[in-house]
């Protein structure tokens, strides 16, 4: 048997371990390897460096656990450009799971900042029903929201005095790894006009970019790659910036089995 | 009545918010608000039917000893554990609740998650093959776009140049062409199921 028909029944858990040392490793040795920052995350980053202190934003957690090694840094990230720009946040969840990591990031990034919750920042809750739930908010985020996810009616929360439609809020900010922005891009953009942006796990990227061409969305961070970049430019390196060493070393291994499976390929058939 | 029924209500609600969106005026707004907040509504209960449902179904598997009968069992008591832990203890900070979220739900996801990178990987070896033009392309483009854009390729412009072209033209027409397709479609069978004409909602006769 020659090289090339044993590369063809190679076994699989070979491919495994080189996967596993190329996530690993550069997970226990810092490389560094560069980031540039895209367009579309520069855009998210100028739009909310050009709002003002005390200014309402607001992220909704949008995504399950599954994908939390993935949106957190990216949350991390957006949350502390936002505190500490002093601009107030209102979080909530469309997505069941969204509620605990929402309620438990806004926290967090928020304890970093000294803010305090319900003058500083407020956390809704979850609503089902994507639709009914954006659309609902146009009209009245009390209806939607009667409590906080606390138990405390908004009415006693003074952040949410000022806040009753879109119309006081600067910024949606859609955390998620399914196309719920696209929701927020129908509902919330085209009846209400509010500036919408997502953050978004890397494979969703290329649902959204004819959004951004049109002017629907101002911007995205995409996967750890787009959480990088905005490490990098909020000058907070953390999670996303040591991930991103492993991702693209794994990468690299998978583009190097590629290569190797396609060569052997060619060479097996010339051979015949 | 069983169908005209629902085949009615379905008619008025649809042609309400089809009608209210064209016309902007107090009544039409009132009642856009008042349907939306029924929406909520009949989501919650459609949550405790999808609840219950869920339970039966389990149930009846774990009840007959059918095969992976113990994984029915495993959903259901999981389903009840976490109820459970949420209406007594509560789903704050530092709670029994979020102690299982964190500990056992979030990193078994994102384990399973994770495994796909493994799993991508062998498939890609073996699978990811230029038997033909066409395969050729799909296989450039794909690398071109691991490495131009999520890697380090971003950062040595002649590789993320191209991965940003592949992305903004070829890639970025076929969505558009999507969206506009699924639009158009999305059109149409809200036409069909508004007058009635689409009727598989209801069920079988």
């Amino acid at each position: 048997m020659s090289i090339w028909e044993k590369a063809k029944t190679l076994d699989r858990r070979i491919i495994f371990l080189f996967m596993f040392l190329g996530v690993g490793l550069p997970l226990l040795a810092k490389i560094g390897l560069p980031v540039s920052v895209t367009d579309d995350v520069r855009n998210v980053y100028n739009y909310i460096e050009k709002l003002e202190p005390g200014d309402i934003v607001l992220v909704s957690y949008d995504h399950d656990t599954g994908t939390l090694p993935e949106m957190i840094p990216m949350s991390d990230a957006i949350l502390r450009h936002l505190f500490k720009k002093d601009i107030r946040v209102v979080g909530m969840a469309l997505r069941a799971e969204g509620n605990g990591i929402g309620r438990q990031n806004i926290r967090r990034t928020s304890a970093e900042f000294d803010k305090t919750e319900g003058t500083d920042y407020v956390f809704l809750g979850f609503r089902p029903e994507i639709t009914a739930a954006i659309l609902g908010l146009g009209t009245s985020f009390e209806k939607v929201f009667p409590k906080d996810d606390r138990g405390i009616p908004v009415g006693e929360l003074p952040l949410m005095n000022e806040v009753s439609n879109y119309n006081d809020v600067k910024l949606v900010i859609s955390v998620t790894d399914d196309d719920t922005p696209v929701y927020w891009v129908n509902y919330a953009n085209a009846r209400f006009k509010v500036k919408v942006v997502a953050g978004l796990t890397a494979v969703m990227a290329t649902t959204f970019f004819p959004f951004i061409d049109s002017g629907q969305m101002v911007g995205m961070v995409a996967g750890l790659k787009g959480a990088a970049e905005y490490e990098k430019l909020i000058k907070t390196p953390g999670r996303a910036a040591r991930g991103m060493d492993a991702q693209s070393i794994a990468h690299l291994v998978m583009i190097g089995f590629i290569i190797i499976g396609n060569v052997a390929f060619i060479m097996r058939r010339r051979g015949k | 009545m069983r169908r005209t029924f629902p085949i009615l209500v379905c008619f008025s609600f649809g042609m309400t918010m089809l009608v209210q969106f064209f016309v902007p005026s107090k009544l039409s707004t009132d009642a856009y608000n008042e349907i939306t907040n029924w929406v909520q509504i009949i989501y919650a209960f459609a949550l405790i039917v999808g609840v219950v449902g869920l339970l039966k179904y389990h149930f009846s598997r774990v009840s007959r000893r059918e095969r992976g009968w113990f994984y029915n069992l495993v959903t259901v008591a999981s389903l009840i554990v976490m109820s459970l832990l949420g209406f007594i203890g509560g789903r704050g900070d530092g709670g029994s609740f979020m102690w299982v979220f964190n500990n056992m739900m979030a990193p078994m996801q994102a384990t399973v998650f994770s495994l796909l990178a493994f799993f991508v990987a062998s498939a890609a070896y073996r699978g990811f093959l230029a038997r033909n033009l066409e395969a050729f392309l799909l296989l450039f483009s794909a690398v071109m776009i691991m490495f131009g854009i999520a890697s380090v390729g971003n950062a040595i412009p002649p590789f993320s140049d191209i991965a940003n072209w592949i992305l903004i033209n070829p890639s970025m027409t076929a969505r558009r062409g999507i969206f506009i397709g699924v639009g158009l479609g999305t059109i149409a069978v809200s036409l069909r199921v508004i007058l009635g004409v689409e009727r598989t909602y209801l069920g079988k006769e």
